[in-house]
């Protein structure tokens, strides 16, 4: 084991440095960093040629100068890298350290997001092979697989941005949007419930009355300019999410684990004033990650206290549904800043902004202005990523579980009797997961790349623009830098799927045969 | 209240009107007091003076936090800040030039410490490498070394020029001492500095100094400058070379760096997104605050049709567009803003291969000069036949409304002179009749060299420039017209078109120069032997020459214009070059904000920032 890992890492490195040779000679040769330089009238025109050359040690050949960067990067091994300077004379790991976290707040969410939805649907497709729901699902998967993420974007903003804030000025959902809404919401849940011409009309009534109620509702009451959900709509929430998780996990036949996880949801009603309490005086994230630990502590007195035997998948589905129902509550919080939020000079009631990662004129003051903020300037970016990123697991997920689905042992664990459920949840998905892993694995790593063309429509500085910026500058001391850990995470990553493997799969041996 | 409103979403029950009718109260927002404007491009520091950090960005942020003597208009006018101060020429013979600039009493920086005569003298530090030479402080234009203040003043008409400056006796004026006259020397003029704070700076001060730290501070520096102290003007100019380079601004950053003299001092920034600042409270440098604007927010969109998007939704207010006509149209969509059509200090122009350049292999293309009659016509129909009234009418009118092409390359549009120059300088060849009718002469010409052209038109080898979606239409429209007078245009279409001029695989070139001022010598250096940029046609002509050598001192205006004249006759008798549009800009303001004037030369919106207002 230890042996293939040093093995590969050796060849990783010779990859490494092999490819930021090429690419560093490639992207000297791509252009003249002096272009414009060259094109000025400016009577001090020679002098700042001179001078950008001497910072740029732009008089060594590229292959030459490779090594002249190279030496700083294998600084590394002494605990100090330098890797270089940009353009700007600012330090290239220093713009590297500023933009790793805008980078991961941007994409994390969306690729997460990405992963968990498009594994749901794709399993709901494969197990409704041929429905309604599957057809409907593979033509918006291939149409989001096709679409570019600026345009996304530019339809985004001036829907979910422009449109929507002009629609706060004076929130009234016109009668015709309320129809509307209502038929879409009919259509999906009708579809995805699938089953007889009776249930697939009942669903289609049942959701398509509810949301148009719904939205009529909103709109009578203004809840678009004050949203809230108050606790006994957490209350109902939370019993939903107790009764969805215990099926998922354990199954509501296992009766201690339903009675645990809606205990959870009891108390979560309980603690809707203490909870608030601690919001108002005590704003911050330790605060909530304090609560959240204790609600994992309860939850798990709670699953302890109820089941006698396999307490283990008891406790699991107790602590998910605590912490599913305790995040209503911050949801609900985050609902009723809103108002203030918008009240704000900086907001100014448009709420929702098409470019940047923060307000600028937004102080620091208020913990939950500045969270909801941004939030607000993430919902875009993320949403965008999502819609065109999930489409891929979706169709992967799909593929592969009816693969799995087809194979003999599924047979035969329904067969021996065991529930529909165990069949999908323990032997089929599990068996899912391992092709998965290395799409996902590989994924991650891409996170650090930066989504470059979302980054840019964004207005975000990560390192998908840090990337952007030193291709167009000619500045290659920074896109050096770039590339070095894109590629250091991306050849990681794929070491690290390989070993994923290993422990998913008891069949594959790393390391064996060397 | 809270579980009223949550059992009415919980079942979805009619709500009350009276909680309605107060939730639906019209949204009202505050009256506006910030300008966001829009950059492409991030501040890389503070102080713009530093090969790294000089972008518009750093120009447009530094005008807002610094008043001196001077400063552009919209019309590419010098204006005199007389509230800051005033100067004068008070010696002018041959060899003797001297220029007294004098502070107002009363000016203070923005920690209230009073402006003079010294704080005018670090200028003279950071542009003279005499001095920086002397003082021990390196030579600017070592190869290896970088000199102690790591500007990029050196070597400019100062530098060149300047012989010492002296301090008045009451520290208010300052007298710089030419070699001899030089013209634009207004605009060579000194800024001011904090020099307290720098001094400051460089002994690791992390606060602000009390009034009587900030004066003896002052006076340090004024020990230093005069007795050029080798040790404290190095630690200085490390201060002032390494100091500003910092791009997030908190409560945490050191205020030293942040004093200035200007409307609107630096509150805070984000690396590489924005940058805020506030009214500065005791300006008193320049022309008074109109009073409505307490805020300024440079945001840094990369993506033109995001910043379009993000002017519609309000974010920001004035927004320096992509000049597409495209963009434009976009634009013109939004209800909430004025677009005003602009022009950039870039023109766009034909060059053709006169003669071989210096250090390129022999031209032997169809140009050359050594033809003499032939090449001169061939020149001559060439350049007549650039279709320049369509590619104004179809490339350049849809972003700002400019139809007539340029006529000079020595005065912009705007310019007082501008008229004057054209209706003498021999450009009417170029606008004479239509463009069918330039085209009969033109083929007339080609046909007396080559009487089957029409037939086996001549290839002429163009360079154009990639990766320019405009320059690619330019090409296109050149090339449809000029082969009606029986030319080939071939294009090669290199994006390191930048190294490619002046090599001889070419007998044409169209690209654009930039103007980043306005200079008495202004088309000198493209043309004349030996000049700066003459490295494109390999163009010599002794008679443009001695006109060029008589624009070094300062002429008035009505002489400069006759000037132009003779010496533009010159280089269009030789048919050498022919200028076609001022690359256009577009500008789209928030229509609430009234005294926005986009100016043509940088930095180019915020010029008159205290005129703006809500």
């Amino acid at each position: 084991m230890l042996a293939f890992i040093l093995r590969r890492l050796g060849i990783l490195t010779v990859i490494l440095f092999g490819s930021s040779f090429i690419l560093y000679n490639l992207a000297a040769l791509s252009g003249d960093p002096l272009a414009d330089l060259k094109l000025s009238s400016d009577p001090n025109r020679d002098f700042l040629i001179a001078s950008l050359t001497r910072e740029l040690q732009l008089d060594v050949p590229p292959p030459a100068r490779y090594f002249l960067w190279i030496k700083g990067i294998f600084g590394i091994f002494l605990g100090h890298p330098n890797f270089g300077k940009a353009r700007d004379g600012s330090l290239v790991s220093h713009s590297l350290a500023l933009a790793i976290p805008v980078t991961i707040r941007l994409v994390l969410t969306a690729t997460i997001l990405a992963i968990i939805m498009g594994i749901a649907i794709g399993i709901i497709t494969a197990l409704r092979q041929y429905s309604r729901f599957d057809y409907a699902m593979t033509f918006v998967s291939f149409l989001m697989f096709s679409l570019p993420v600026f345009w996304v974007a530019v339809l985004l903003k001036a829907y979910l941005a422009i449109s929507f804030n002009n629609f706060l000025k004076n929130p009234i959902v016109p009668i015709g949007w309320i129809i509307g809404l209502g038929l879409a919401t009919a259509v999906f849940w009708a579809s995805l419930i699938g089953g007889t011409r009776r249930t697939f009309w009942i669903a289609f009534g049942a959701s398509g009355i509810f949301a148009a109620a719904l939205v009529a509702t909103f709109s009578a009451t203004g809840w678009f300019l004050n949203p809230s959900l108050g606790p006994l709509v957490i209350f109902a929430l939370s019993i939903g999410i107790a009764y969805g998780v215990t099926q998922l996990s354990v199954g509501l036949t296992n009766r201690a684990a339903l009675k645990s996880s809606l205990t959870m949801s009891a108390l979560t009603l309980l603690s809707y004033y203490p909870a608030n309490w601690v919001f108002s005086h005590h704003p911050g994230t330790f605060p909530i990650l304090a609560m959240a630990i204790l609600a994992i502590v309860f939850a798990v007195v709670s699953g302890l206290a109820f089941s006698k035997i396999d307490r283990l998948p008891i406790i699991r589905t107790t602590v998910l549904t605590a912490l599913l129902s305790a995040g209503l509550l911050l949801v609900d919080k985050f609902m009723r800043t809103w108002q203030p939020y918008m009240q704000t000079d900086a907001i100014n009631y448009r709420p929702v902004p098409t470019v940047g990662q923060r307000s600028d004129l937004l102080g620091n003051d208020n913990w939950w202005l500045s969270s909801l903020d941004i939030i607000t300037h993430l919902v875009l970016p993320t949403l965008a990523l999502t819609l065109i990123s999930f489409a891929g697991y979706i169709r992967f997920s799909r593929g592969t579980l009816l693969d799995v689905l087809n194979q003999d042992y599924i047979r035969t664990a329904r067969a021996k009797g065991l529930s529909e459920r165990t069949v999908i949840m323990r032997h089929a998905f599990r068996n899912t997961m391992i092709p998965l892993t290395t799409i996902i694995v590989v994924d991650f790593a891409g996170i650090i790349g930066g989504a470059l063309i979302t980054e840019n429509v964004f207005g975000w500085s990560g390192m998908g623009t840090l990337f952007r910026n030193a291709l167009f500058g000619f500045d290659l001391n920074l896109l050096m830098g770039v590339f070095f850990v894109t590629a250091s995470l991306s050849v990681l990553a794929n070491l690290i799927a390989d070993l994923l493997y290993s422990v998913l799969d008891p069949r594959i041996r790393v390391g064996s045969g060397g | 209240m809270k579980l009223t409103k949550g059992a009415k979403f919980a079942f979805a029950v009619v709500a009350s009107a009276g909680l309605a009718v107060a939730l639906l109260s019209p949204a009202q927002g505050a009256t506006r007091s910030t300008v966001i404007i829009h950059e492409t491009n991030p501040v890389a520091g503070l102080n713009c003076s530093l090969s790294t950090t000089n972008n518009t960005t750093c120009t447009d942020m530094g005008t807002l936090q610094g008043m001196g003597f001077n400063y552009y208009n919209d019309k590419m006018e010098i204006i005199k800040n007389t509230v800051f101060g005033s100067y004068k020429v008070v010696k002018n013979s041959a060899t003797d030039f001297r220029v007294q600039y004098t502070v107002n009493p009363g000016r203070v920086w923005s920690d209230g410490t009073p402006i003079t005569g010294v704080d005018l003298l670090l200028s003279h530090v950071t542009q003279s490498s005499d001095y920086s030479k002397a003082a021990g402080l390196g030579d600017p234009a070592s190869k290896t070394a970088k000199p102690a203040f790591n500007g990029l003043g050196y070597s400019g008409t100062y530098d060149k020029n300047i012989v010492g400056v002296t301090l008045s006796a009451d520290q208010m004026s300052v007298t710089l001492q030419y070699k001899s006259p030089v013209a634009n020397w207004d605009i060579y003029g000194p800024g001011p500095s904090p020099v307290h704070a720098l001094v400051l700076l460089s002994e690791g001060k992390k606060a602000l100094g009390t009034a009587a730290e900030n004066l003896a501070a002052k006076d340090r520096f004024l020990k230093a400058f005069t007795s050029k102290d080798t040790a404290a003007l190095k630690k200085m100019g490390d201060s002032w070379s390494n100091d500003y380079t910092i791009t997030t601004i908190d409560k945490s950053t050191n205020p030293l760096l942040l004093v200035s003299n200007g409307g609107f001092i630096i509150d805070s920034a984000v690396a590489k997104t924005t940058m805020t600042l506030k009214l500065n409270p005791k300006y008193n440098s320049g022309p008074a605050m109109s009073g409505s604007v307490d805020t300024v927010v440079f945001k840094v969109i990369g993506d033109g049709t995001a910043a379009t998007q993000a002017l519609a939704n309000g974010e920001i207010d004035i927004y320096a567009g992509q000049a597409t006509a495209d963009a434009v149209a976009a634009l013109n969509k939004i209800s909430s803003i004025n677009v005003v059509g602009a022009i950039s200090g870039a023109y766009e122009h034909w060059d053709l291969h006169y003669d071989t350049v210096d250090g390129e292999s022999a031209y032997t293309g169809l140009f050359k000069k050594s033809d003499g009659a032939k090449s001169a016509a061939l020149r001559q129909a060439f350049l007549l036949g650039v279709p320049r009234d369509e590619i104004m009418t179809k490339l350049i009118a849809p972003i700002n409304g400019e139809k007539t092409p340029l006529c000079t390359t020595w005065v912009k549009p705007g310019n007082a002179m501008y008229d004057k120059i054209c209706a003498a300088n021999g450009s009417a060849a170029f606008t004479r009749g239509t463009q069918d009718t330039r085209n009969a002469t033109a083929a007339a010409l080609v046909k007396k060299y080559f009487p089957d052209a029409m037939k086996n038109p001549i290839k002429v080898r163009v360079l154009v420039p990639g990766n320019n979606p405009r320059r690619a239409a330019e090409f296109a429209l050149a090339k449809a017209n000029e082969a009606k007078i029986g030319f080939d245009l071939v294009g090669d279409v290199r994006t390191d078109w930048g190294s490619q001029l002046g090599t001889s695989a070419y007998d044409a070139y169209f690209f654009a120069w930039v103007n980043s001022s306005v200079q008495q010598r202004q088309s000198c250096g493209l043309y004349e032997t030996n000049g700066g940029n003459n490295y494109v046609m390999g163009y010599t002509n002794t008679a443009f020459d001695n006109v060029c050598n008589t624009l070094y001192k300062p002429l008035s205006d009505s002489i400069l214009s006759a000037k132009y004249i003779q010496a533009e006759r010159i280089t269009n008798a030789d048919w050498i070059t022919v200028p076609v549009f001022a690359h256009p800009g577009v500008y789209a303001i928030n229509k609430a904000l009234k005294g926005v004037k986009p100016a043509p030369l940088s930095p180019q919106i915020t010029w008159n920032y205290w005129e703006w207002s809500y």
